[in-house]
């Protein structure tokens, strides 16, 4: 039995109702099937007759093993570091975190809010929200650069505005069957088996993006997204097009730009006049290119895919 | 008996955390307090920012509404910059919120609701072993059946959007995505499965088209009696178990519900204006007044919000959201004196404090007010007439009612849309004031936008929450659930469980805490979730 405890700071629940769209395994199944005990969870919390202070209490103590501490939410430190700007049970969420952090086996954070601040950090910033560890791209946050769980990793991190169902369930299945020592972190501790690769990969728009063919609008079935709307997919670490949403699509595909929300730095810009859904350019040429493609090349391969684009490029392929 | 005061915390976050304090005089409650416990201060970080920042970030106040936020900030910027909007993309949007609601359906009611049917003051009910075997948590039959197949419905809003929760596909002028046949296919096809494994065999217990023709309460009771399938599905078995344990006997709260009105009609709103709404939307808005059984159509102008309670530096009168400033107070001291919420006491110019949620949207649809081609179901306002008013009962009733209408209008938008026709038309950008509602899962929610020099000047949500656990306004009124509480008989005030279903058929997001203190010894008597 591995027991894990939920929690919730600075959250919308997004992560959690996106949890809940898990099917291979289900929710249901986590605990079913894979030996995963839900101490408490603020939607699915079945407490076994104990009460959930009491409860987080035996877990600071140990008289409760906690295994994985699963924690969706920016950490809220207003007014001024006292954080009772977000109290639960009683005292402000930081301080159960503390607590809670110094005993938990493997620690989690779950969609960007948790790893890196997410949107209640964006400027201003007004609830001094932080990452787990890191605010923004800064190594830290609310536990410090040095802080490793029992289990001996620093805090997980599966960012994304919210994280895709699967990214979570598996992740908490590696833990429960004792498989996370084959996962590795990327620098930012984010499992690379879904954060290495692009989100581009694997996106029914990369011929267009591969002839410079671009959707100039929105409400298109054709063209690539980057070169006009804003889309993030080239530079953004996500497998949202090969491990689909919701099991049927994704942003990309249903034509929506990527807003690169599973990097630290969404949302990007801080959302200034005139950075959303609008690619930034420089002289017509996007000011932020395909991750470790260099100006001069990208010029070179323009040229060149603007001389190759077949016909049927500019039409459009994904007909009704 | 002296006063004893409980402290839940939290009862559940849409907006933060949610706590509620009780006091309980000889077995019932006899005042309450809600406090919401998280502010993350949406209205400043959007202060300055690009005009469609409110599309990405609005969703973000609300995981669990976040399409619901995502078709008021579109409209608000519609009718703020005067877009034209394509039929195509009224028919995208309001599908994507109605798949969001029909999601929000069985996930509220068994992962939130439910589950305190098997608490184990109720073992003695007759119903208690068979609530157990549908309702236990996780290994309940109908409780992994009902959450699992939640996922179903978002997987059409995933087909419009790319995923759920958190798109962003509703902008100004339209939709970004284009559905084509196969999209349209895949999407019948999953409201198809959602009704033959779950709507029709397991909640309904017979086919919509029977359960459709219930019109009134005395209908209803012919349905139940008609067929043993009808009283032994999950909507037979919980309006009988219901009953037995008394939940329509409390939690009647203020007596006055409003609804914005949702779903714009795709021909009667291609040219967005705030004062066009009202006469364009398919589930018409209002306001109930159940003391003088009256109906009357809801403006925004009617809006005001107060902070003397809440922890906000912005005086004590009423205001209307245009005029707010959002100014948090730094030190948030709990005085239930003075201020204790970060939710904002919302009034009606004229009614003072409603409820809002699918009990007011379904009181508001037996009104003959709006126009006649507006949506008419009288089903809960009779219901409401014939048992005494609203109870916990009737919210949870009011709240699965609409599963079968929201199915077809669900159907209806597949039926309607023309895929070789538009679903963007490019608008142009402008300073202004806009306007944009719709009906979350747990009733009204707007957004006012104010756009100045090419920026967000001012940014203003209320959600159906703030109506619902707002705190104290300026003239001390009780909020909503507060009022709900009052009068709510606790058996056991070691274990007042009462308390959460009052709070829970709100819809209050979360499962809570109780923690009671006898008031004249300070010692802890007990604590208990009730989920």
């Amino acid at each position: 039995m591995v027991n894990v405890l939920w929690l919730q700071g600075g959250a919308c629940s997004g992560n959690t109702m996106s949890f809940l769209n898990a099917e291979e395994p289900s929710a249901c199944d986590l605990v079913t099937d894979f030996g995963i005990n839900i101490l408490w969870h603020p939607s699915l919390g079945v407490e076994l007759g104990e009460n959930l202070q009491k409860l987080l209490w035996d877990c600071v103590k140990g008289t409760i093993p906690l295994d994985i501490l699963v924690f969706e939410g920016s950490v809220v430190n207003a007014p001024n570091g006292a954080g009772t700007w977000n109290r639960f049970a009683h005292r402000p969420m930081k301080d159960w975190l503390s607590d809670l952090s110094k005993v938990a086996s493997f620690v989690v954070a779950v969609g960007d809010c948790a790893t890196w601040g997410g949107i209640p950090a964006m400027a201003p910033n007004p609830s001094e929200s932080t990452g787990l560890q890191f605010l923004k791209r800064q190594e830290g946050g609310f536990l410090g650069t040095d802080y490793v769980s029992k289990g001996g990793l620093p805090v997980i991190n599966i960012p994304g505005c919210p994280a895709h169902p699967d990214w979570i369930t598996q992740i908490l299945v590696a833990i429960a069957t004792g498989r996370i020592a084959d996962i590795t972190l990327d620098e930012l501790n984010r499992p690379q088996t879904f954060f290495k690769s692009f989100t581009q990969t694997g996106c029914t728009r990369n011929i267009h993006f591969a002839y410079k063919a671009s959707s100039g609008e929105f409400g298109q079935r054709k063209g690539c997204l980057f070169y006009d709307l804003g889309c993030r997919g080239p530079m953004t670490h996500s497998s949202c097009n090969r491990i689909l949403w919701n099991r049927v699509s994704s942003k990309t595909r249903a034509g929506m730009p990527c807003l690169g929300c599973t990097e630290p730095e969404f949302p990007f810009h801080d959302l200034k006049p005139g950075t959303v859904f609008k690619t930034q350019t420089v002289m017509g040429v996007p000011k932020e290119l395909p991750t470790g493609v260099n100006k001069k090349d990208y010029a070179l391969i323009t040229v060149v895919a603007k001389d190759a684009t077949p016909a049927w490029a500019e039409e459009d392929i994904f007909t009704v | 008996m002296p006063v004893q005061t409980l402290d839940i915390s939290p009862v559940g976050r849409v907006e933060g955390d949610l706590d509620v304090r009780v006091e309980i005089e000889d077995g019932y409650v006899t005042n309450a307090w809600t406090h919401a416990e998280l502010f993350r201060g949406f209205e400043i970080i959007l202060r300055g920012k690009d005009p469609q920042a409110g599309l990405i970030v609005t969703p973000r106040a609300c995981g669990i509404c976040g399409a619901s936020h995502l078709s008021s900030a579109a409209w608000a910027l519609d009718t703020a910059w005067g877009t034209e909007v394509p039929r195509n993309a009224i028919l995208a949007r309001n599908l994507g919120q109605l798949a969001e609601t029909i999601q929000s359906i069985p996930r509220y009611f068994y992962g939130l609701f439910a589950i305190d049917l098997t608490h184990k003051k109720y073992q003695h009910s007759s119903f208690y072993e068979e609530a157990c075997r549908r309702f236990a948590p996780f290994t309940g039959k109908s409780y992994e059946l009902g959450v699992t197949i939640s996922a179903k419905p978002v997987e059409i809003y995933a087909l419009l959007g790319g995923q759920w929760p958190h798109s962003s596909y509703m902008v100004p002028g339209g939709v970004m995505c284009a559905p084509t046949l196969t999209d349209v296919t895949r999407a019948w096809s999953i409201l198809e499965y959602f009704r033959t494994n779950w709507l029709e065999p397991a909640w309904l217990g017979c086919s919509l088209e029977r359960y459709e023709q219930i019109q009134t309460y005395d209908d209803f009771m012919a349905w139940l009696e008609e067929d043993p399938k009808h009283a032994n599905s999950d909507l037979g078995f919980y309006w009988r178990m219901g009953l037995d344990i008394g939940l329509d006997k409390y939690g009647a709260g203020v007596g006055k519900y409003i609804t914005w009105g949702y779903l714009p009609h795709e021909d009667k709103y291609q040219k967005p204006t705030i004062e066009g709404r009202n006469a364009a939307v398919i589930m018409k808005s209002g306001v109930y007044d159940s003391f003088s059984d009256t109906h009357s159509l809801m403006d925004h102008s009617f809006a005001r919000e107060n902070t003397t309670h809440s922890w906000y530096d912005e005086g004590t009168g009423d205001v209307h959201p245009f005029d707010r400033t959002t100014k948090p107070t730094e030190k948030n001291t709990q005085d239930f004196d003075n201020s204790y919420s970060w939710s904002s006491a919302v009034r009606h110019a004229e009614s003072g404090r409603l409820e809002a949620g699918p009990l007011a949207r379904q009181l508001v649809a037996g009104g003959k007010h709006g126009q006649d081609w507006q949506h008419y179901d009288r089903f809960i306002l009779d219901c409401f007439k014939k048992m005494g008013g609203a109870s916990i009962h009737l919210r949870q009733i009011a709240r699965m009612h609409e599963s079968v209408k929201l199915y077809r209008q669900a159907e209806r938008c597949l039926r309607e849309f023309r895929l070789n026709e538009p679903f963007y038309i490019k608008p142009k950008e402008k300073d202004g004031r806009g306007w944009g509602a719709t009906e979350a899962a747990r009733g009204a929610l707007c957004h006012w936008i104010e756009l100045e020099k090419g920026k967000i000047k001012n940014y203003q949500i209320i959600a159906p929450t703030t109506w619902n656990v707002g705190p104290r306004d300026g003239a001390g009124k009780l909020g909503p659930i507060e009022s709900a509480l009052i009068g709510t008989p606790i058996a056991d005030s070691t274990d007042p469980i009462e308390v959460g279903h009052v709070a829970r058929s709100f819809d209050s997001c979360l499962v809570c805490t109780v923690h009671a203190h006898d008031a004249k010894t300070g010692e802890e008597l007990a604590r208990f979730r009730t989920a």
